[in-house]
């Protein structure tokens, strides 16, 4: 066991700090709090010319992707050193991580093409996936999806609906699961395909989030006023948009989506309330003459808050160590994704009894702390909870494929 | 950074189990509850062959000179199997002699404990049990060649069976920057010393030890007169650690119990691990393990590389006490009313779970010394840096 990090990773985190200091200039910052619509850290397609600036300058550090290999476009570095990166960028709440992109998926199961096609374009940033998963009715019953690709000679066509297709409107491509064979159980007839979003017969429309009126400030936890629903309309693609195997797409869809639960963002985008609680409480000069400091259940409190962040923290070290030893992970990944997104739930909620009636102030309000954000936090929060996978079925992967409980009758 | 245990620690974890497997079965748990020394020496003997009690002592002694990490393991394992033996309280007053003590005591009683001649223990609390400070009124009087001990200590562990205890009292009256206490290196056989055990939840070994004009010679002072605080609190620190290292052992043992019960009990038609609301709660119970397990390896870690720890070492425990007492209870509640017998085994890891959080600071206690660390000092908290904050070099 080793509890720190190397000297060499440490050199990394300082040189990305002092990066940081530097760069993020009011210009990044106030274009930052205008595009707060739905992408974490806008790639392209946007009118944010700073920022797509400053995501250059990241990329052409060799920042984005690190671990990824050389001949991919990253720089063969060890994972914790990609952690790392991706850990000072998003405590300036700025997202380099490659979760979600899927980029762990394509090369996990691309074919050689793809890989050398797809992968150093998003770690440059000129590409970007939106997830092209659920449905109207599919929920978190992923493999219920009916969108269908039908075979017609060397090409696919595509009709159907995806949900939540975040940041389709800025992306350059979409990562696509769609039926592909009606006949077999559910989970065996999907498959994967990757689509440019300027495909004729592709319609993105918006969908506004609770955040919207007014939209939260930067640094919120899912704090999008954003997300899409796509449509799909006799969308003619190649065969070669297919990712792996026809029929496969299930258990390539499922090893990217516990890859991209791997990382520093859901940890932090969690955590990060706990530190903004007590730096308030610390900095602010409390409210009217009183600090939430003096009181000693607040402080118990904390203190509870403080160490489940802990354990987040180390879940994801766990996670790290996993993936640096081969990544052969049973629940592990399923438990990190328990736990922080519930201990940001908790620690949001117990903000707002250690706040009382300033907790309700959004952004703009007068006397609203931090610009809103710990009312925002409370429209985010459980978010975190639902998608990618819902913290119920997480702890259902748990019991069943970490502890080896048997299925239900109706599982 | 790798949290994972690397090949050597698992095999000494293995190593551990396998033998208590073997060895410590719940009959002889039982025996030794109602025993009047409560372990069995043959065994103590046979833990010392295999380095356990000597595991974090220098190899002068006869140690093995290895990580606290390492002793973690053990005490896990110990755990694990609700060994009936004097360890922790041996290794936690041991490593206090070992980090702090003279030369003389060193030589006088490590080479003891590392091949099982001796058992030690500690005596700090008294009627008012926080481990602070200023609950210490036990008084230690200079006289002639000798210090001259008063007072009366509670819930000191294995102290029926003890050579040696390591024992905290004052010096001088209580000041401002914990100054005033000291230790010393106590003959549990002293004249002056009596003991009345009391009948306890876990039912081990722990006494209520009065002293009486005990006499106990100068070259006994553990460091400096009035200084013994920061000396206590490392003691108690890695005493708290280690427990918690053990409480985690059992815990898990306790879960994976009431897991493979859950896997084969049918009720309504269905092994009711198949049930969600089971499955989710025994899916909590090992997370929740998990993540105590991830805190006090941490805090291990951490005395061992000589690194600030008091906030980690809380960490692991208001956690483990919670967590570990959870798991516990679940497993009672997965096993339903069988768990509630006498016969059914189940209890002897409940008792014990539960009797050991309250061990070693509350809940409350260690929450306020992390509260106090994040709010009393200057500087801005951030995740993954020590608190309180340091300076950056």
């Amino acid at each position: 066991m080793e509890f720190a990090f190397t000297p060499e990773q440490e050199a990394l985190r300082r040189e990305v700090r002092a990066f940081i200091a530097k760069e993020m200039t009011p210009a990044v910052l106030a274009e930052m709090e205008e595009h707060n619509d739905g992408h974490p850290f806008p790639r392209n397609n946007c009118h944010s010319p700073h920022l797509i600036a400053l995501f250059k300058k990241i990329a052409e550090r060799g920042w984005v992707g690190m671990s990824y290999p050389k001949e991919y476009g990253g720089q063969g570095a060890e994972r914790i050193s990609q952690y790392i990166v991706e850990e000072e960028f998003h405590r300036a709440y700025i997202n380099v991580s490659l979760g979600g992109s899927g980029a762990a998926a394509i090369l996990a199961a691309g074919t050689e093409e793809q890989k050398r096609c797809y992968l150093p374009k998003l770690i440059s940033g000129e590409f970007s996936f939106a997830p092209g998963f659920t449905e109207p009715r599919g929920g978190a019953d992923l493999a219920s999806l009916q969108c269908r690709a039908v075979r017609d000679g060397d090409y696919y066509v595509i009709n159907g609906q995806k949900m939540f297709t975040s940041f389709a409107h800025h992306s350059s491509h979409i990562y696509l699961m769609a039926r592909t064979n009606r006949d077999v159980p559910k989970h065996k007839g999907i498959s994967i395909f990757l689509i440019p979003m300027d495909t004729p017969g592709i319609t993105v429309r918006p969908l506004w989030t609770i955040q919207n009126a007014p939209r939260a400030p930067v640094g919120t936890t899912y704090g999008a006023c954003r997300t899409n629903e796509t449509f799909f309309d006799d969308v003619r693609v190649h065969k070669s948009t297919m990712l792996g195997e026809e029929n496969k797409g299930w258990n390539i869809g499922s090893m990217g989506l516990n890859l991209d639960r791997v990382g520093a963002n859901r940890y932090l985008m969690s955590v990060q309330r706990d530190e903004d609680i007590i730096n308030w409480i610390k900095e602010s000069g409390g409210l009217g003459g009183y600090s939430p400091a003096q009181d000693p259940a607040i402080r118990d409190k904390l203190a509870e808050l403080w160490i489940e962040a802990q354990v987040c923290r180390l879940m994801t070290m766990r996670s790290m160590s996993i993936v640096e030893h081969g990544g052969n992970f049973t629940y592990e990944g399923s438990a990190e994704k328990v736990w922080a997104p519930e201990h940001g739930v908790r620690t949001t909620e117990a903000i707002t009894q250690m706040l009382g009636p300033y907790a309700q102030l959004l952004n703009g309000s007068p006397r609203s702390i931090r610009s809103g954000l710990f009312a925002h936090n409370l429209m985010g929060a459980f978010q975190s909870g639902i998608n990618h996978g819902s913290v119920q079925i997480m702890r259902d992967q748990v019991a069943r494929r970490g502890l080896g409980l048997p299925r239900g009758a109706k599982g | 950074m790798d949290v994972l245990l690397n090949e050597e620690e698992k095999m000494m974890r293995d190593t551990a189990r396998e033998y208590l497997a073997a060895e410590c079965t719940p009959a002889l748990v039982r025996q030794m509850e109602k025993d009047p020394r409560g372990y069995p020496p043959g065994m103590w003997k046979k833990a010392a062959e295999l380095g356990w009690q000597g595991m974090a002592l220098p190899e002068k002694y006869g140690g093995l000179d290895l990580p606290l990490v390492c002793l973690g393991l053990i005490l896990e394992e110990a755990g694990r199997a609700v060994a009936p033996l004097p360890l922790h309280s041996t290794v936690v007053a041991a490593l206090a002699i070992a980090r702090d003590g003279t030369e003389a005591q060193r030589e006088a009683v490590l080479p003891g404990v590392a091949n099982g001649d001796v058992i030690m223990t500690w005596a700090f609390q008294e009627q008012d049990p926080r481990l602070l400070p200023e609950t210490v009124q036990t008084q230690a009087v200079a006289n002639g060649n000798d210090f001259v001990i008063n007072g009366t200590k509670l819930f000191v562990d294995n102290f029926v069976v003890a050579d040696q205890c390591v024992v905290a009292c004052r010096t001088a009256p209580a000041s401002k920057g914990n100054a005033g206490l000291s230790l010393f290196l106590v003959d549990a056989r002293s004249a002056g010393i009596s003991h009345a055990p009391f009948v306890t939840l876990a039912k081990d070994k722990q006494s209520e030890v009065a002293f009486n004009n005990v006499r106990v010679p100068k070259a006994n002072l553990i460091g400096e007169l009035n200084q013994g605080w920061p000396i206590i609190e490392r003691m108690l620190d890695r005493g708290t650690a280690l427990l918690c290292a053990q409480i985690l052992g059992a815990a898990r043992k306790d879960a994976e119990m009431a897991i493979e019960y859950a896997k084969f009990r049918v009720a309504f038609g269905q092994p009711i691990g198949a049930f969600q609301s089971v499955g989710h709660m025994c899916a909590d119970m090992i997370l929740g393990i998990d993540g105590g397990s991830l805190l006090t390896y941490e805090a291990l870690w951490r005395l061992d590389q000589g690194l600030p720890a008091k906030v980690e070492v809380s960490q692991a425990k208001a956690f483990c006490n919670e967590k570990c007492l959870a798991a516990a209870r679940n497993s009672q509640s997965i096993h339903g009313g069988i768990g509630f017998m006498m016969e059914f085994d189940l209890h002897l890891w409940y008792r014990r779970i539960t009797a050991w959080t309250m061990r070693l600071g509350t809940s409350y206690e260690h929450r306020a010394r992390v509260s106090a660390a994040l709010l009393d000092t200057p500087g801005r908290v951030v995740l993954g840096r020590p608190v309180p904050v340091v300076a950056e070099g």
